[in-house]
């Protein structure tokens, strides 16, 4: 008997039995269907988080400072003064402080209301996608906090020297008071006082953050006038690399603690403080996503071995009935070899079957969750998981599937035939 | 000397006090062409006997030489082949496959032979025809009757056209009608030179063959030739 024969008997016998073969494809289709679907949302998920990250840009470190005792902001300026003796190790370094007086800003016709929450309708109502927030920076604002400009320029060193009457807006900040027109040149007022656009950012177009485009940049000197000297205790520094950002936070942590220094006790009564980078961060985040594909590779082994126990049950029961079969085709001459053949096919086409249509649910299901859960318009399976779901299950089902017919092909004709 | 056994055992559970000695020391000696019954209570080991034949079983003790060769030294594949092409089997119960229809079960038995796929048709509807059953080749088992089944499973033992066909009660499941059809193709069969062995429980059935070896318990116990009228 050669290989097309067999071929030919196992189609045969597949579409005999409808049922029997759909029940096997069953365990087969679910099996990787779940695993694809399952693994494609989390990796969706980790893929998502790791995206902000990027955004808000690698090499980035946090600094903040509250002194006890300040009253002039002395301790900031000290810190300002430190991050820019770095200037080895630093690419920029910007207050990060955001105005929290209501403000009224114009331009035209349109007005814009930050703060007002009594307008906004309290709390519950607040639509926060539409917030703006004034932020107060330095001329290195949009290099530390990763914003490219779409057009116009920075604002200058001068500009905060001098207190010039100047602002670069986000992108969300542009299109709500100037549409598609272009802002630079143009003047806004903020409460009353006219501000210069002389720049603005393009979109840093995250999901879940439209507030990053929702900006009003002015110069840090401002703080006097527009928020009531408020104390300015957070900086952005960004580092040159990643070694120097370690480097920099070394240092920063060092200078820090030499500023408030701990009593006994181990804590310090002059003040605290905090260095933080967006790597640790990142790196926090990477090893959480780590967690949770070994979580989820667990998940979808333990299904695996499931669905796997599924196909090899079915498999034993369907190909076990047959033994009789097996006898006849004993009976009337055929070599072990070409049962065993025949069987091997069988369970291997059936198994190849439902481990497509395995694939193809996964494929949708992969895209419907993705749609629904994580709103990605075009979220499909990564190539690795779907490629050995479907090796697993097709595996296991020719193994359990040959078992029993390598074992009754085995017996005496007279017993096999017996079976029943 | 086609058929030559001597001395052979089968036994169950040896040594064990459910032992069982389903053939006790069988010597039997079959020439080509004869049409041997076989009879004997159920229990006798007249199916037993048949199974080691036909090399669907192995005897625990005892000689077995097929045309003369040692069947009892051959390998599976070599019984495989044995079972192809020397021996055709009818069976109590058909033993069609379920799932294929006439022409496909009489086709097996062709397709493990090797025979190309342009003949085995041929051979097939020509194994068909012999039995009268042509006209049913697309019909599958669960479409027919149990006659109408056994000659769809002589079609199969014959297709091949083996010296030796061995019938084990082949019309233990049919009405005395169709029973007597089927003896009718064997009797055929046996004017044609091919070796017969019928197995039975039934002394009228018996009484179509030209030599009955009775069984009792695994033994021989009677063993003679028989005038036969077959009008």
């Amino acid at each position: 008997m050669n290989l097309w024969q067999a071929f030919k008997m196992a189609f045969k016998s597949i579409s005999m039995k409808k049922t029997r073969s759909f029940l096997t494809m069953l365990g087969i289709i679910i099996g990787v269907a779940s695993v694809v679907i399952m693994v494609s949302v989390v990796q969706g998920q980790n893929k998502k988080n790791m995206e902000y990250f990027e955004k808000m840009g690698d090499n980035k470190i946090n600094v903040s400072a509250y002194s006890y005792y300040d009253t002039n902001n002395e301790t900031s300026e000290k810190l300002y003064d430190y991050c820019l003796s770095m200037s080895d190790l630093v690419l920029g370094i910007t207050p990060d402080a955001e105005i929290d007086q209501k403000m009224t800003i114009q331009y035209g016709a349109k007005t814009l209301s930050v703060n007002d929450w009594d307008s906004m309708g309290g709390g519950g109502s607040v639509d926060w996608e539409k917030m703006m927030h004034v932020k107060l920076g330095s001329d290195q604002y949009g290099v530390c906090n990763n914003y490219q400009l779409a057009g116009g320029r920075e604002m200058s060193y001068l500009d905060v020297e001098k207190t010039n009457a100047v602002c670069v807006l986000g992108a969300g900040a542009k299109e709500a008071l100037f549409d598609y027109t272009d802002p630079v040149g143009e003047s806004i007022t903020i409460n009353g006082q006219p501000f210069l656009v002389v720049g603005w950012y393009e979109s840093m177009a995250v999901d879940y953050w439209p507030e990053l485009d929702n900006i009003i940049v002015l110069p840090y000197t401002f703080n006097r006038t527009l928020n009531n000297n408020n104390t300015i205790n957070s900086y952005v520094v960004k580092a040159k690399s990643a070694s120097a950002t370690v480097e920099a936070m070394t240092k920063l942590d060092a200078y820090l603690a030499g500023l408030f220094p701990k009593n006994a006790e181990g804590w310090s009564d002059r003040g605290d403080y905090y260095v933080q980078s967006d790597n640790s961060w990142a790196q926090n985040l990477q090893s959480q996503n780590l967690m949770q594909s070994l979580v989820l590779g667990a998940i979808a082994g333990i299904s695996l071995l499931v669905g796997g126990i599924g196909i090899m049950n079915i498999m034993l029961v369907t190909v076990t009935e047959r033994t009789r079969e097996i006898g006849i085709r004993k009976a009337i001459g055929a070599e072990r070899k070409s049962i065993i053949t025949q069987f091997l096919i069988e369970a291997a086409v059936i198994c190849s079957i439902g481990g497509v249509i395995g694939i193809g649910i996964g494929c949708v299901g992969t895209l419907i969750a993705g749609k629904l859960l994580l709103d990605e318009a075009m979220m499909l399976p990564g190539t690795g998981i779907t490629v050995g779901a479907f090796l697993f299950s097709v595996v296991l089902g020719i193994i359990f599937g040959m078992y029993p017919a390598i074992k009754a092909s085995g017996l005496q004709p007279v017993v096999a035939l017996r079976a029943d | 000397m086609l058929i030559d056994i001597r001395d052979l055992y089968k036994i169950y559970n040896e040594g064990k006090e459910s032992e069982v000695r389903a053939l006790d020391g069988v010597s039997l000696q079959i020439d080509k062409g004869e049409f041997v019954a076989i009879v004997g209570q159920s229990g006798s080991g007249k199916s037993t006997l048949m199974n080691v034949l036909g090399c669907l079983d192995i005897p625990t003790y005892g000689e077995y030489y097929l045309d003369g060769t040692d069947v009892t030294s051959l390998s599976d594949k070599e019984l495989a082949r044995i079972r192809n092409r020397e021996i055709g089997f009818i069976f109590q119960g058909y033993n069609l496959i379920q799932e294929l229809d006439a022409l496909e079960n009489v086709t097996l038995p062709l397709i493990y032979r090797g025979v190309s796929v342009f003949d085995r048709e041929d051979m097939a509807m020509e194994a068909l025809a012999r039995v009268g059953m042509e006209d049913r080749a697309h019909h599958r088992p669960s479409e027919m009757s149990g006659g109408q089944q056994q000659r769809v499973a002589i079609a199969r033992a014959i297709a091949t056209r083996p010296p030796i066909i061995m019938a084990d009660e082949p019309t233990g499941a049919l009405d005395s009608k169709t029973g007597r059809h089927v003896l009718e193709i064997l009797r055929e069969l046996y004017r044609e030179g091919t070796t017969i062995l019928l197995i039975t429980h039934d002394d009228s059935i018996a009484a179509t063959a030209r030599r009955v070896v009775r069984l009792s318990d695994g033994k021989v116990i009677a063993d003679h030739p028989q005038e036969v009228d077959w009008e």
